[in-house]
């Protein structure tokens, strides 16, 4: 009976073959919602299933697999696609081609159920190529629009440089390890662990499926395909930021007991997704358009996701990814909504956070305040810190866990910071806003972290602590603390709080970095002379 | 010799540059002949299996980069159909033992191209496809059914094209030439494919051209060719699956 579950990836496909033959306009949605609704519905009941009985449902001769891993994304990914229909069914109806985007929404859908749910290499290799040619058609949709195509091109051509990297990997996967089969080769891996690994082809492995992963996660210097294609309908726009850009996170996640035996994978993961989670959000306060901004965003949290992966947190990435993709979700189905209501108010509509801190006193002391909320907002992490030195040592086994907490507070702030535009004048507000968001990061971390982590990899999780760490002192790991949390409070400081009188003139060289980080890198300048075949 | 014949026959050598200049054959004739060489290739292959040697397939390859370059520079459907014969020559002779299957998913999305290529060629004067831009919505039909063919030229499931090009791949050994045809044709193919979809699919529709609509007899013909193309994927997959 739990069988039936492993339908999940035919039935967007069977609803795509049933769409091209509904005529009445107005049934297209209906149809569309009410078969995925029973997508959801078995999405839930396989996570019920894995959760009471603790068995996975296997089925198609092992090429299919419902585990914890799709137990956590099926719904995730099938409640999502709920909402975008829904969303559509008004959002597109004027727009041309409605059917044609019901058709391929079922198709992209149906490419991640079977990436999430593939138990073969060969499967997976399959999903991964038909996951690009379905975004690539619905980015695109707009077909009279020549930039919409024109940007399209670059989710082709850096998806198909992913699809090819991926064979290469699965190829070189079955020559070492002889099987296509992921479950066996996740044993495999997990026993191969337990000794050194000396073999460089684990390490070239490795390096393939993450430089795939890159890629389809849009993270840098890869990431061009995502803020450039914000001009597809909204609801693509969702699919993409929300689903489709959390494939690499999904990859690797598949792949951990690979990435065990080559903790240099890992090391590299956590350099390249810190580096894009640092630059990508630095230019996403930089790029004046607001979609763009918005890519850079999902950019960013990209670059967060990988670099949890790379220390050895997969569980975590997993649950990120699913926070980052309701959030984007939320914001791009919303608005529209926004824009129709701004229309309406001379103001953006209000909310309790806006009635709460809006309020701007120019008259304050800033130094004064400075200091407050230096001393009251770096005291919980030294408090945790301190608490958690005595009550789990092994806490400090794993630098891993002191670095995302910095760096979960450092974002947590920094959201709330931005989202609800704080007064520097209301010290006290601020800083129990402050103080609660990193109560929450830390609740997160902890327990629904550690939750995860327990039901996806059991007592297995703390290997890929282990195998990630990077190899430093506590000194060093506490003074890698400090730094992140003081220079993160500074720059957030500067940017939130900096007194607009005393405000200084940039200088030459603080011009040129904005300009640099304003152009993104100069990137499609260079391609333009390139073209026009200039001097760069 | 025979290791000519069938560098021949499979599109190892430009050939078309010498008929090309032949005036009295057309690039539809062309388009045919290479297309019959192939089948003959394919044909030829199961009765008389042999590996071929690395200059063969060396020769094949620096043939299927010109014709990427060739194919390129054309807005015609047949003679799009000819180069990607010859582009994808290198993997029919690296692959000859199991080559087949994949030769005759090429013919058979080859012979989707040819029927498109009537189609224009019936109401727009020429197999030119230049200027009939936004098919998508000008014509959903055929639009669709060039979109299917494109998409299994591109390499992309689940089109046979793909499945039992990946079906090989996972299959050999690789080399560093293995790697390097292997490459080319996998972006070679996707790189035409897609440029064809951009200048045909999408864009805005032409107001100086009148586009006309396929006939229910045009449009089975064209079903029969998707039916056929996923018949194999089937029968591809199976393979490569089980």
């Amino acid at each position: 009976m739990e069988k039936i579950v492993l339908l999940i990836p035919i039935i967007p496909i069977v609803i795509a073959f049933m769409l091209m033959f509904v005529s009445k306009k107005e049934r297209i949605p209906r149809v569309s919602i009410f078969l995925s609704s029973m997508i959801a519905l078995l999405g839930l009941y396989g996570t019920y299933h894995v959760i009471r009985t603790d068995t996975v449902i296997e089925g198609f001769g092992g090429l299919l697999i419902y585990n914890e891993l799709s137990a956590i994304l099926i719904p995730y990914v099938a409640i999502l696609g709920l909402v975008i229909r829904k969303y559509a069914t008004k959002y597109m109806w004027d727009e041309a081609g409605y059917k044609r985007f019901f058709i391929l929404l079922n198709f992209i859908f149906s490419a991640i159920y079977l990436l999430i749910m593939s138990n073969n290499l060969i499967v997976l290799a399959l999903a991964w190529q038909l996951l690009s040619i379905s975004l690539y058609l619905l980015v695109s949709f707009n077909v009279g629009s020549d930039t919409a195509v024109k940007n399209a091109r670059w989710i082709m051509i850096i998806h198909k440089g992913a699809d090819l990297v991926f064979i290469f990997a699965v190829i070189l996967t079955y020559k070492t390890f002889g099987s296509f089969d992921l479950a066996v080769l996740s044993a495999q891996w997990l026993e191969m662990s337990a000794s050194p690994i000396t073999d460089p082809m684990i390490f070239v492995i490795g390096l393939l499926y993450l430089l795939a992963a890159l890629m389809k996660s849009a993270i840098m210097p890869f990431h061009i395909w995502l803020p450039y294609t914000s001009e597809a309908p909204t609801p693509v726009s969702a699919v993409m930021h929300a689903g489709v850009a959390n494939v690499g996170g999904i990859l690797l996640n598949k792949m951990a007991y690979l990435l065990l035996l080559a903790p240099g994978v890992l090391n590299i993961a956590f350099g390249i997704g810190l580096i894009t989670a640092i630059l990508a959000t630095v230019i996403m306060l930089t790029v004046s358009d607001i979609k763009r901004s918005l890519g850079y965003s999902t950019v960013g949290q990209m670059g967060y996701m990988i670099m949890e992966i790379g220390l050895g947190a997969f569980s975590l990435a997993v649950y990120h990814l699913i926070v980052h993709g309701i959030f984007k979700a939320t914001l791009f189905l919303e608005s529209g909504a926004l824009i129709k209501l701004a229309r309406h108010e001379s103001n953006l509509p209000k909310r309790l956070s806006y009635e709460l801190f809006w309020e701007e006193k120019l008259k304050s002391k800033a130094s004064k305040i400075f200091n407050y909320l230096a001393f009251l907002t770096i005291i919980p992490i030294v408090v945790f810190i301190g608490v958690k030195m005595v009550l789990s040592e092994e806490f400090f086994d794993f630098n891993a866990s002191i670095i995302i907490l910095a760096f979960g507070w450092l974002t947590g702030t920094q959201l709330f910071l931005s989202f609800f535009k704080v007064s520097r004048t209301e010290t006290f507000k601020v800083v129990v806003a402050l103080i609660s968001s990193f109560i929450i990061i830390l609740f997160t971390y902890e327990f629904v972290g550690l939750a995860l982590e327990h039901f996806l990899y059991h007592e297995h999780a703390r290997l890929f602590y282990e195998a990630a760490t990077l190899n430093i002192t506590l000194l060093m790991a506490v003074i890698i603390l400090v730094v992140i949390t003081v220079v993160g409070w500074l720059f957030m400081y500067k940017q939130h709080f900096i007194d607009v009188e005393g405000t200084q003139k940039a200088s030459k060289i603080e011009w040129m970095f904005y300009r640099f980080l304003a152009k993104e890198g100069y990137f499609f300048s260079i391609i333009k002379r390139i073209r026009k075949g200039g001097k760069l | 010799m025979s290791a000519i014949i069938v560098l021949l026959l499979a599109g190892g050598v430009p050939y078309y540059l010498l008929l090309e200049k032949f005036t009295p054959l057309k690039s539809k004739h062309i388009f045919l002949l290479s297309g019959l060489l192939l089948l003959g290739a394919v044909v030829s292959s199961l009765y008389i299996p042999s590996g071929h040697t690395t200059s063969i397939v060396v020769i094949a390859l620096i043939s299927a980069i010109f014709s990427i370059y060739r194919a390129t520079k054309t807005t015609n459907f047949y003679k799009l159909g000819y180069y990607l014969v010859f582009v994808n020559a290198p993997f029919f002779l690296l692959f000859e033992d199991q080559g087949a299957e994949y030769s005759l998913s090429l013919l058979l999305s080859l012979i989707g191209v040819f029927l498109t290529a009537q189609f224009y060629e019936k109401n727009y004067g020429s197999a030119n496809y230049h200027h009939i831009t936004g098919i998508t919505l000008a014509t959903p039909c055929i639009g669709t059914y060039l979109a299917f063919y494109l998409i299994a030229l591109a390499l992309y499931p689940p089109f046979p094209n793909s499945i039992f090009f990946l079906s090989y791949i996972f299959e050999s050994e690789p080399s560093v030439l293995w790697y390097i045809v292997v490459s080319t044709i996998f972006f070679g193919n996707f790189l035409l494919a897609m440029r064809v979809m951009r200048k045909t699919l999408f864009g805005r529709e032409n107001p100086t051209i009148h586009y006309v609509h396929m006939t229910v007899k045009e449009k089975i013909i064209h079903s029969i060719v998707i039916v056929l193309l996923l018949t194999l994927s089937v029968l591809g997959l199976k393979e490569m699956l089980l």
